[in-house]
This record gives C-alpha cells, sequence and structure tokens, in this order.
C-alpha cells in the first residue's frame, strides 16, 4: 500500500496553503501592531502580497507531477490546483471589493481580510481532501468561519439573521455528514480514498444496503455547501443579509470548493460502473435538474439584485453537478473551466452590482433604472456580463456552457443537455431584466455614483476583459482546464 | 479577390468602430459614416455577384476562407458562398444601405443606433457567410443582441415586451439546435470536418439511434426536430410565430424591414443550408407534416392579416402568410418548388420591405396606424387624392407583395406551385385560397385607406420627399425588372438548388 509522501517531505507540496496560513496569521499581528489608517494600508498589501504569492506557487504546482501527501490525507493533483487557484483569485476580488465597501465597518475590515483567507484555507484542504477526515475538516473549516463572516455587519438585523440560519443549516448538515461518514466507515473499514476501491470490491447485498443511504447522507453536507436544491434553503436569505463583499466570496470560494469535492467523492466512490455508480449518478443527475431549475425560476420573482444574483448562482451550482455526475475526466475539465469564466462574470456583476448598492443604500432593480446615462461604461460592463452568464455568444459564459454540454451529450445525457440548455433560456430572461433597467429605462436623476471612479472602472475592466477574451479565443483557457487532471488511486 | 467575403463580413464592424469614435452630437457625420459603411457593402456584394461563376454547384472555391480558430474543437473561422446565399447577401447588402437612408429621421441615441444597425449587418452576413457550425451559430445568436437593443430603445410604446419576447423565443430554439450541434459533432468523430456544414451534409446520419427514457429513436429524426424548431421559431412557422406580431408592430421602421426582409429568411436558410442537407432522410419523413404546417402559415397568416385594424401588423402577418409559401415549396423537395422557395425568400424580401417602409413613410405624418381606430372611426381615407407619388409606390409595393404577373412575387409563387403540385395535390389547392385571400386583405386595406372621403387629418400630409423616393427606387426597379425577367437570380442559384435537390431525392 502506497502511503504517499511523509510530513517532511509533503511540505514542499503545500506552500501554497503554508503561505496562505502565514498571510493569515500575519493579517491578525498586523491588526493588533497598528493604528488607523496606517493599519489598513499595512495590512491589505500584506494580504495581497500573501495572496499573491500563494497564487504563484500554485501555478508552479499546475504542471508537477500529481501527488499524495501527509500520509494520503491530501493529493496534489492538477484539478485540484486549478480549483485552489480559482479559490484564490475569488478571495483577491473579494478582499478588493471589501476595500471601499460601505457595507462592511470600517474597524471590520481587517477581520473580512482574516476570515475570508481563513475559509480559502478550508476550501483548499477541501479541493485536496484525499480520506473522508481530511474532507470533514475541510468542510468545518470553511463552514464555521463563513458563518461568522455571513453576520460581520453585527449591527443589522438582516445580517445577523444571516449568521444563524447559516450556522443553524450548516451545523445540521454537517452533524448528518458525519454520521454518513461514519457508517462508509464501518462498511469499508478505511477512511483513506485511496483504498476505497480495494474496499468496495466484495461487499455483500446488506452492506449495499448500508452504503447506499449511507452516502446520500455523506451528499447532504456537500450539497448543503454548494446549494444544490432541496438543500439551498439558507442560501438567498444568506446571501441577501451578508454584507456584499461576503455575498461575493460566498457565492465563488465555497461553490468551487464544494464542487471540487463533490467531483472528487464521485470519481473514488463511484468510478467503477455498478449499482452504486448508477445510483449516485441517478442522484445527482435529479438534484442538478432541481437546482438549475428552482435556482432559475426562484430569480424570475426578486425584487433584489443581489438576491437574484443569489437563485442564480445556484442554478450555475446546478450546471457544474453536471460535470460531477459524468465521473469522467471532461466532465472535470468542464467545470474547471466553468469556474474559471464563473469567477470573472460573478467578480463583474458583483462590483458593479456593489458600487450601484452603496451609493443608494439599496440593490433594488430601480437603483439600476438609466445606468446607461450616467455610467455607459458600467452599464454595458454589466451588460456583458449579464448576457454572459445567460451564455450568450460571444462571451465567456457561452463558450463554458458550450463545454460543458459537450462532456454531456459526449455520455449521450441528450435529455440533459436540452433541460440544462433550456434552463438557460429561462436564466435569460431575469438577466435581462437587469439589462433592461439599465439601457432601456429612464434615468431617476442625473447622480453619479461616486464608486465609480477611474480606479475601480479600471479594475472591473480589467476583470471584465476576460469574459470577451474567453469568449473569442478559448485554445489556451480549453488547453488549460483538459490538463487540470485528476488523480485518483 | 480572395478576401471578398472577408471584407464583406467585416466592413460593418469597422464602420462600427469608426462611429464609436465620432463624437455623440455629431449626428450628420454619423448618419453619413453609416451610409459610406453599408453603400461600400453593397458595392462589394455586386462585386461578388459579378465574379460568381453560375456553372459551379456548391461553394465558389474562389471565395472561400479557412483558418483554424479553436484546434481543439476541430472549429474553423470558415466562410464560402454558394448559389443559394449569394441572393440572401445581396439582399442583405441592398436593404441594410436602404434602411440607413430611411433611418434618417432617427432622433435618439444617433450613435448608438447605428453602431447597432451595422453590428446587425455584420452578424447577419456571418449567418449567410459561415461555413462551419460553431461559426454559424454564433453569428446566429450574436444577431440577437443588437436587435434586441434596436427593438428595446427605439421601438414604439410596447417595444420592451416585445423585444424580450423575441430575444427568449429565438434563444430557445437555438438552444436546441446547439443540443443538435454539439451531438453531431461527436456522432461525426470529432474530426477535422465535424463542425463542417459541408461535410456534415449528405445524409451519413441515416441509421444511427439513440436513447432517451430507454425509448428508442432515430438520431437524425431526433435532431431534425430539434433543429426543425430552432429554424421554424426564425421563420416563423405555425406555432412559433407568435412573437412575430408583437417585434415587428414595436419595432422602429427599418428594424421592421431588416427583421421581415432578411431576419426570417435566415429560418429558411437554416432548413436549406443545414437541416435538410444534414438530416435528408428525416426531412424527406416530415416533409409532409411540414408542408401542412406551411400551408397553415399560409392560411392562418392571412386570416390573420384580413382581421387586422393595425395596418403595421397586417403586414406583419402577411409575412407569416409568405413565408408559408417559402416553407411548402420547401417540403416539396423538388426543382421548381426550391428554386421558387428561394426566389420567394429575395423577392419577399424585397415586396415587404417596401411594404414596412411604406408604412413608415406614412407614420411619419400620420404618428398612427390604424386603419380603423379602436373607437369605429376610420384611421386613414382618400390618401390618394392627396399623396399621389406615395400611392403609385405603394400599389407596386402591394401588387408586388399579392403576386401580380408582371411583378416579382409572381414568378417566386408560380414556381412553387408547379414544384408543390406534383407532391401535394391537397396542399396546392388549398394554398391557392391563401392567394385568394391575400389579394383580399391587401385590397381592402387599400380600399379603406386610400380611396373614400378624405378625412381632415389627411388633408395637411405632405407628399413623399426626394429621400424617401430615392431609397423606394431600387426596390421597385427590383419587383419591377425581377418580375418580367427573373433569369438573373434564378440563374445564381439553379447549380446549386439543383444539388441540394438531387441529393434529397436521393432519400425519397
Amino acid at each position: 500500500m502506497d502511503l504517499g509522501l511523509n510530513y517532511l517531505a509533503s511540505v514542499s507540496h503545500y506552500v501554497p496553503e503554508i503561505v496562505a496560513l502565514v498571510t493569515m496569521i500575519g493579517v491578525v499581528f498586523l491588526e493588533a501592531t497598528y493604528d488607523g489608517i496606517e493599519k489598513r494600508t499595512m495590512m491589505f498589501s500584506f494580504a495581497y502580497l500573501g495572496l499573491f504569492a500563494s497564487l504563484a506557487s500554485l501555478s508552479l504546482n499546475l504542471s508537477s507531477e500529481p501527488t499524495a501527501i501527509f500520509f494520503n490525507a491530501a493529493v496534489i493533483d492538477p484539478f485540484s490546483t486549478m480549483m485552489k487557484i480559482i479559490m484564490v483569485f475569488g478571495t483577491i476580488g473579494s478582499i478588493y471589493m471589501s476595500q471601499n465597501s460601505r457595507d462592511i465597518y470600517a474597524d471590520f475590515r481587517s477581520e473580512f481580510v482574516l476570515l475570508s483567507i481563513g475559509v480559502l484555507i478550508g476550501g483548499m484542504i477541501l479541493a485536496s481532501a484525499n480520506n473522508m477526515l481530511s474532507l470533514y475538516i475541510g468542510v468545518e473549516t470553511l463552514s464555521i468561519l463563513s458563518y461568522v463572516m455571513a453576520s460581520l455587519k453585527r449591527n443589522d438585523e438582516l445580517s445577523s439573521e444571516a449568521g444563524l440560519k447559516y450556522s443553524l443549516y450548516g451545523g445540521l448538515s454537517a452533524g448528518l455528514m458525519l454520521f454518513g461518514m461514519s457508517h462508509i466507515y464501518g462498511v469499508l473499514s478505511t477512511i483513506q480514498f485511496s483504498e476505497v476501491s480495494v474496499a468496495l470490491k466484495g461487499l455483500s447485498s446488506s452492506q449495499y444496503g448500508i452504503l447506499v443511504p449511507s452516502f446520500l447522507l455523506f451528499f447532504v453536507g456537500l450539497g448543503y455547501k454548494i446549494a444544490s436544491v432541496p438543500f439551498h434553503m439558507w442560501s438567498p436569505d444568506v446571501y441577501e443579509g451578508s454584507p456584499l463583499p461576503v455575498t461575493t466570496f460566498f457565492s465563488i470560494v465555497p461553490k468551487v470548493a464544494g464542487i471540487a469535492a463533490i467531483i472528487r467523492v464521485s470519481h473514488v466512490f463511484f468510478g467503477q460502473e455498478g449499482i452504486l455508480q448508477y445510483s449516485w449518478v441517478a442522484l445527482l443527475l435529479v438534484i442538478s435538474v432541481l437546482t438549475m431549475t428552482v435556482g432559475n425560476v426562484a430569480a424570475i420573482g426578486q425584487q433584489s439584485v443581489k438576491r437574484m444574483l443569489a437563485y442564480s448562482s445556484i442554478s450555475h451550482a446546478g450546471f457544474m453537478l453536471m460535470g460531477a455526475l459524468l465521473i469522467n475526466q471532461d466532465g472535470a475539465s468542464s467545470v474547471a473551466f466553468y469556474a474559471i469564466v464563473y469567477l470573472f462574470m460573478t467578480l463583474v456583476s458583483f462590483y458593479v452590482v456593489g458600487y450601484v448598492a452603496d451609493y443608494f443604500g439599496n440593490d433594488d432593480f430601480e437603483r439600476f433604472n438609466g445606468l446607461i446615462h450616467n455610467h455607459p461604461l458600467a452599464a454595458i460592463i454589466l451588460s456583458t456580463a449579464m448576457l454572459s452568464l445567460a451564455g450568450v455568444p460571444p462571451l465567456g459564459g457561452f463558450v463554458s456552457k458550450f463545454n460543458l454540454l459537450s462532456a454531456v451529450v459526449k455520455e449521450g445525457h441528450y435529455t440533459l443537455a436540452i433541460i440544462a440548455g433550456l434552463n438557460s433560456v429561462v436564466s435569460l430572461f431575469y438577466y435581462m431584466k437587469i439589462v433592461r433597467y439599465m439601457i432601456l429605462n429612464k434615468p431617476e436623476s442625473e447622480e453619479k455614483i461616486s464608486g465609480f471612479t477611474k480606479v475601480n472602472m479600471t479594475v472591473v475592466g480589467l476583470v471584465a476583459a476576460p469574459i470577451i477574451i474567453i469568449g473569442l479565443f478559448w485554445n489556451n483557457i480549453h488547453q488549460i482546464a483538459s490538463e487540470a487532471t485528476l488523480f485518483i488511486q | 479577390m480572395h478576401r471578398l467575403l472577408d471584407f464583406i463580413l467585416w466592413a460593418p464592424l469597422v464602420g462600427v468602430l469608426a462611429i464609436l469614435l465620432i463624437p455623440s452630437a455629431k449626428k450628420e457625420m454619423i448618419r453619413w459614416t453609416s451610409l459610406l459603411v453599408t453603400a461600400v457593402t453593397f458595392g462589394l456584394t455586386i462585386l461578388l455577384y459579378l465574379k460568381f461563376d453560375n456553372t459551379l454547384t456548391g461553394m465558389q472555391n474562389a471565395f472561400t476562407v479557412k483558418v483554424p480558430w479553436i484546434s481543439q474543437f476541430n472549429i474553423f473561422y470558415s466562410l464560402g458562398v454558394d448559389g443559394i446565399s449569394l441572393p440572401m447577401v445581396m439582399l442583405t447588402g441592398l436593404l441594410f444601405f436602404l434602411c440607413v437612408l430611411s433611418s434618417w429621421t432617427v432622433e435618439k441615441s444617433v450613435k448608438a443606433y447605428f453602431a447597432l444597425f451595422l453590428m446587425l449587418e455584420c452578424s447577419v452576413f456571418g449567418v449567410f457567410l459561415s461555413l462551419d457550425f460553431f461559426l454559424f451559430y454564433v453569428f446566429w445568436e450574436v444577431m440577437l443582441i443588437p436587435m434586441f437593443f434596436l427593438i428595446g430603445i427605439w421601438g414604439g410604446e410596447n417595444r420592451e415586451y416585445a423585444a424580450i419576447k423575441f430575444f427568449l423565443y429565438t434563444f430557445a430554439g437555438s438552444v436546441l439546435m446547439l443540443v443538435g450541434m454539439i451531438a453531431l459533432y461527436f456522432v461525426s468523430g470529432q474530426g477535422v470536418d465535424s463542425f463542417n456544414i459541408l461535410a456534415l451534409q449528405g445524409g451519413h446520419f441515416t441509421d444511427l439511434t439513440l436513447n432517451v427514457f430507454g425509448t428508442t429513436f432515430s438520431f437524425a429524426k431526433f435532431f431534425f426536430i430539434m433543429l426543425f424548431i430552432g429554424f421554424a421559431i426564425k421563420v416563423p412557422v405555425f406555432p412559433f410565430h407568435t412573437w412575430l406580431p408583437h417585434a415587428h408592430v414595436q419595432a422602429p421602421t427599418a428594424i421592421s424591414v431588416i427583421l421581415a426582409g432578411v431576419l426570417l429568411k435566415m429560418g429558411t436558410y437554416g432548413f436549406l443550408r443545414i437541416a435538410f442537407p444534414i438530416f435528408p432522410g428525416a426531412s424527406v419523413y416530415f416533409k409532409e407534416a411540414i408542408a401542412w404546417l406551411g400551408l397553415i402559415n399560409i392560411i392562418y397568416g392571412a386570416l390573420c392579416a384580413m382581421a387586422q385594424t393595425d395596418v403595421k401588423k397586417l403586414i406583419a402577418y402577411s409575412s407569416v402568410s409568405h413565408m408559408g409559401f417559402v416553407m411548402v415549396g420547401l417540403a416539396a423537395m423538388t426543382i421548381q418548388g426550391t428554386n421558387g422557395a428561394v426566389l420567394q425568400m429575395f423577392n419577399h424580401g424585397c415586396s415587404t420591405a417596401m411594404m414596412f417602409l411604406m408604412i413608415g413613410v406614412l407614420y411619419e405624418r400620420s404618428h398612427h396606424r390604424w386603419i380603423v381606430r379602436p373607437d369605429g372611426t376610420k384611421g386613414f381615407g382618400g390618401l390618394y387624392t392627396q399623396l399621389p407619388k406615395f400611392s403609385i409606390v405603394f400599389i407596386i409595393a402591394m401588387f408586388a407583395s399579392m403576386g401580380l404577373p408582371g411583378l416579382s412575387g409572381f414568378i417566386s409563387e408560380a414556381l412553387i406551385f408547379l414544384g408543390i403540385y406534383q407532391e401535394f395535390t391537397t396542399i396546392t389547392v388549398l394554398a391557392v385560397i391563401g392567394l385568394l385571400i391575400g389579394a383580399a386583405y391587401l385590397l381592402w386595406m387599400f380600399k379603406r385607406m386610400f380611396f373614400g372621403e378624405v378625412i381632415d387629418s389627411v388633408k395637411d400630409y405632405e407628399d413623399m420627399n426626394s429621400r424617401e423616393i430615392m431609397y423606394m427606387i431600387p426596390l421597385c426597379v427590383a419587383v419591377i425588372v425581377f418580375g418580367i425577367y427573373p433569369s438573373p437570380v434564378l440563374n445564381i442559384m439553379k447549380a446549386s438548388v439543383g444539388s441540394l435537390v438531387s441529393l434529397m431525392a436521393k432519400f425519397h
């Protein structure tokens, strides 16, 4: 039995996580040592520096051989590294947003940075998890810090409610997941993913009878993290109640981490054809269809843009689940591709929505009336992001959907592909709703929104550029995504 | 010469960039720039016509462009032109040019209007010139974005509803097409030719089956239906036509012209280029059903037109009826039927464009379009004595649309009837009734608007000015010349239509 690398030898593969951890501790120290404005600039620069360093070491890892480390507790393969890169980008993007957001109390900015890096580390552990214990540690690190993040705006009723709701649901689902895991351990007598394929052979039918419900319970935990239907009820309230940068962060990092974990778990436990695989695929299929449909249909009637985006991110999770249920490399690669584009689209839309919401104090659709007249660039960029989210060519969102649907059709899931396609028609309706408010409606006043400064617009433009570039020339990104291979022992 | 198609396709986009650089206050300069760009583009399409070799079937190698785009998926930037796409390309060039002239009176956000308008032209050319399915799909969808804003910003009262309805309907159809396209890519082996429309043609997929919910379907039939819905929404074939009256009525004049004149033809072009040749077996299998749907279009569209009191809506429904003739002609899969259908696509493009332009001219004077107002009073009356020039052009447009012998609509309808009689006798007989209703609603409308007592509001209308006459002349010439001497258009398409029909004949 190959135990993977020992602790000391593993460290060199674990640099990105360690750098992130050091950054997090550094932020604590800087927070405690300095005061006032000085603290803030120092702290933010340090956080960016640390995260970019982590990003750099991740990109070095991208091309290295897949390795199991820490006695098989974690695995470093191109797929997990890819997902981690997306998460780090998402964290950097959210931190940039928090820097000026009115939604985050001025003296809580370092707490936001601190917590988000903490969640990021949890996500990284989750994406690399190679046994059930590290998987659980990842989920919990991710969750517990998220609860705090949700209630960061502590004087706000909605935010406190969000935090409480999140922790109640989260606690329950984590408990159920642990319960499922303990049964799986009872049947397979191993927690190591590397030993599962051996342990699964020669099980009796009564053991299968225990395994199937245990996997159901196990899925509850992960399904909750990505807010898949029917474990999505917390998500709109949490997304709406949380401060905007937190919402941005939530719709990227935990989601990507959860999807990465689901994909790995699907490969490890259900890689071999049989009754287990069949039922798991059926479960994911139903959940994926439900998730995208419920998310889309519920998004239609929303009055708050933030809440609409929350529901839309539920439906995107449903899309990414399609890649998971294929249980093959194509599925994993196309999810990686999807997540890359999703990252940019989400950041752009939350940035623009955030500046508008910050200025007006709320994010109802009416606040976007006639944005094109006062801020043409912002309106055009947000419209591009919306069209891309709906999957209209020639934008990145279309290409990522094309990739995902290709992987689905290749496996012969024609009906699923058609349902997914029709879902993007539904999503077009509510994405165009905000475009209609921005471009077709008359502005209520000629006020300039203070958030759209030159610097901010440059950043938004830079984040938006990949949406268009990937849509037109996706050779390289596709190449990178298809090299994001999973390493399954 | 080798790059001519590139120039035609991208010239409008260069125009968009040029317009974006002009300050929005310089409205005249923006208008003249767009006019220049569309004129040059139209000139290029005429050049293409002159260099076109009538004797060749298939794509004209002299113009074909093929450059790798996305190598992992074997997607190419590949353009080409043959006898079926050339008439459409020329029609596009002509109508966009004339529509810039007709849009001279647009005053609201001129810069954005013309930028979107030229963007639309680029995407329409892209649809007609693409030989790569993926590229075709991208242009097909990109077209929706400028169209949405053109209807949504410059349209009538209910513009937002019309714009979003149009967008959603077409998007829904194309999503089904997308799934079909991806499926074709995989069954054709993911090779160099898997997105190549020409290589996919020829019925390679006749014997494949697929499994949906435990039931076995014929692959070709299943995905033919997917593609059919995608294209049928665009045509629009009954029962997918409900977006059309809204979009047409709410759209500004020039956009209605483009919508009826060019965009509807993209649907039938899709049948000719993609659905029929790629799945010939399935098309032959379903041809009777398609013909019946086409017949419903003819009769139902004509009856709906007759019931309208808004003259623009009347013309919109007449388009539904006329596109029904194209569908029936295509479904016959005979030489005359297909020739007639392609010719009808071209002729209807000219005649319906005239009708919409004339109504636009009238609307600029009257600011309403009621034949009979909702309160029962007359909207127009005695236009004939007040606006003689206008009436003469209107008569030409109306008769061309009606299919009067000597005007272009007659030739194509006659060819279609010749073609379908061999295949569907009942449908032919019933379709003639549609022709009759067509004459009835047009003449009735004419009588109510142009004859009778001159009502007060009509008295101060001015007759057509020289700009308006200028953009009507080319279309008048076209409907008259091609009504007497249709050979220039027929000769172009003959070889290409012939090869398509002989392909279909193998599967009878």
